[in-house]
């Protein structure tokens, strides 16, 4: 019988859950450890933070789901990796009494989602700062109270400065925070406060619109539209400003620190704001048969899984090597261990880095969420799968072939909403396949902003949560 | 569309709940294909 233990139930986790639980839980060991003892559907917590969406309509609770899918359920804290072959377990902390917990493993999945990196830029985060967050459901909560403080503010007839977007030089995910400025707009517009607030777009993409992944190329009539010009007439439109090539160094109570690409630095005052911390990986420990630290054996300085990546390209030529992205999210020291989600090493950056006359360095980072963590997380799950049967691996997916299809909410009435749908083919651009200076294929990837997006959003919530919850039918559902 | 604000016409199609109804369809037919595609690849 083997065990495979996956850390984490978020996306990629919950996904290689559901997959190995129902394919080999009734034969073999199957056991989740995660730190939390719900699923969170990070999505919909954009709605949270305006006080949109009720934060028990985003989770769930894991335990009565992987009952029914033979899968067992160990709520603890990971902390400590043991991969030595010989004596190959996982040890964690359980949450409520701080026991420690030993898991054996002849397959480990570590999917355990970002550490939210709040001290990587001083003043930063809900908790130590002064700004706000909506990348755990808590913060999301809090941003939300901080955000109908400020309504009420408004409503008094004060002008505030709202600021929304990246927190840090090297963070990712710029979608998510488009979505939140998005649906402050909307929130406003509709409570007749707009004209009290100067919302402003502050990120570290190279251009607007880039979203940590060079933006997104479509052909319309035979025409390329980038996604530049688009979000740029969305936020024209919604009389947002916005400011882009830019790292944030520090925050102070409502004062935001900065440096540009052209070296300046500068200074942004905010009433409110939601930033995007620098994610890391989590800070297990890797110990070796001796008791030795063996991190440089599986995980890169900033925590995140050596796969089967080729790492160390220089940017010009990682772009030209499409195959320099990991297909199965495998360790090569240890080929039992396999990291999906945000826990995987990317070999680079998509977007263009930029370093300043003062060698600071402005670089989003890849985005490894959502659709991609659920297809890194099958990936990953049915390769064990193929291992525990006696077979070779036979599953791959570089982010270099990934179609991605991302629907960005602007507004979540069914009735006046508004959402982007985009689709992406690949995430990662790769410039051998596609012959265009985009390295995508610009018939499948679509922009289209209207009342539709805000249909699927909402009906992606619930097909995604039903499918998260392995009901019947939830094989149907892609990731 | 160009890089200045949306037109009239193009906010009107965006929230036209009829073509917005034809537009949902079409996505979620292509969005699904394409995904499932590369699925089962």
């Amino acid at each position: 019988m083997a065990k495979i233990v996956v850390i984490g139930a978020g996306f990629a986790g919950q996904t290689a859950a559901i997959y190995l639980g129902t394919r080999l839980g009734k034969k073999h060991q199957v056991t989740v450890m995660s730190n939390r003892d719900v699923f969170g559907y990070v999505p919909s917590w954009v709605w949270v933070g305006v006080g949109h969406m009720k934060p028990e309509e985003t989770i769930f609770k894991l335990k009565p789901v992987y009952d029914r899918i033979n899968v067992r359920f160990v709520h603890a804290a990971a902390k400590e990796i043991h991969p030595d072959p010989g004596d190959q377990y996982v040890v964690g902390e359980e949450i409520g009494t701080g026991n420690p917990v030993r898991l054996d493993y002849d397959y480990l999945v570590i999917a355990p989602g970002p550490l939210l990196n709040f001290a990587g830029t001083p003043g930063l985060g809900p908790e130590h700062g002064f700004t706000h967050s909506i990348c755990s459901l808590p913060h999301a909560v809090k941003t939300r109270d901080a955000y109908l403080a400020l309504v009420e503010r408004m409503k008094k007839g004060e002008r505030v400065k709202i600021v929304i977007g990246t927190g840090h030089p090297l963070a990712t995910c710029q979608g998510a925070a488009f979505e939140y400025i998005s649906n402050v707009h909307k929130d406003l517009l509709k409570r007749g406060l707009r004209d009290k607030a100067d919302i402003l777009w502050l990120s570290n993409e190279p251009a607007l619109g880039d979203f940590g992944v060079n933006g997104v190329q479509v052909k319309r009539n035979g025409i390329v539209m980038k996604s530049e010009e688009f979000i740029k007439s969305v936020f024209l439109d919604a009389g947002i400003r916005w400011q882009v090539q830019t790292g944030v160094k520090k925050v102070e109570e409502g004062k935001i620190y900065w440096e540009n690409y052209e070296g300046q630095e500068g200074v942004t005052e905010f009433d409110f704001a939601m930033l995007i911390p620098q994610f890391k990986g989590q800070p297990f420990k890797y110990i070796g048969k001796d008791g030795e630290d063996i991190s440089a054996k599986i995980v890169n300085p900033a925590g995140f899984v050596m796969v089967d990546g080729k790492y160390g390209l220089p940017y010009q030529e990682l772009v030209q090597t499409p195959e320099a992205w990991p297909a199965r999210y495998q360790n090569p020291t240890y080929p039992n261990i396999f990291a999906a989600g945000i826990a995987f090493a990317p070999p680079g950056p998509i977007s263009k880095p930029f370093t300043n006359p003062n060698n600071f360095m402005i670089a989003p980072a890849p985005p490894r969420t959502g659709m991609v963590s659920g297809m890194i997380g099958r990936v990953v799950a049915l390769n064990i799968v193929d291992l525990v049967n006696g077979r070779e691996p036979s599953h791959s997916e570089r982010m270099t072939e990934m179609v991605a299809a991302c629907i960005a909410s602007m507004g979540d009435s069914l009735w006046d909403g508004s959402a982007v749908a985009i689709v992406m083919r690949p995430v990662v651009p790769d410039r051998k396949k596609y012959a265009n200076e985009y390295g995508r294929d610009l018939f499948i990837s679509h922009l289209e902003m209207g009342l539709a997006g805000a249909w699927m959003k909402f009906m992606l919530h619930h097909t995604f949560i039903w499918k998260f919850k392995a009901l019947p039918g939830w094989q149907l559902i892609p990731e | 569309m160009s890089e200045q604000q949306f037109s009239k016409a193009e906010k009107f199609w965006m929230n036209f709940k009829l073509y917005q109804l034809w537009r949902f369809l079409v996505l979620n037919i292509k969005i699904y294909t394409i995904v499932v595609q590369s699925k089962w690849k």
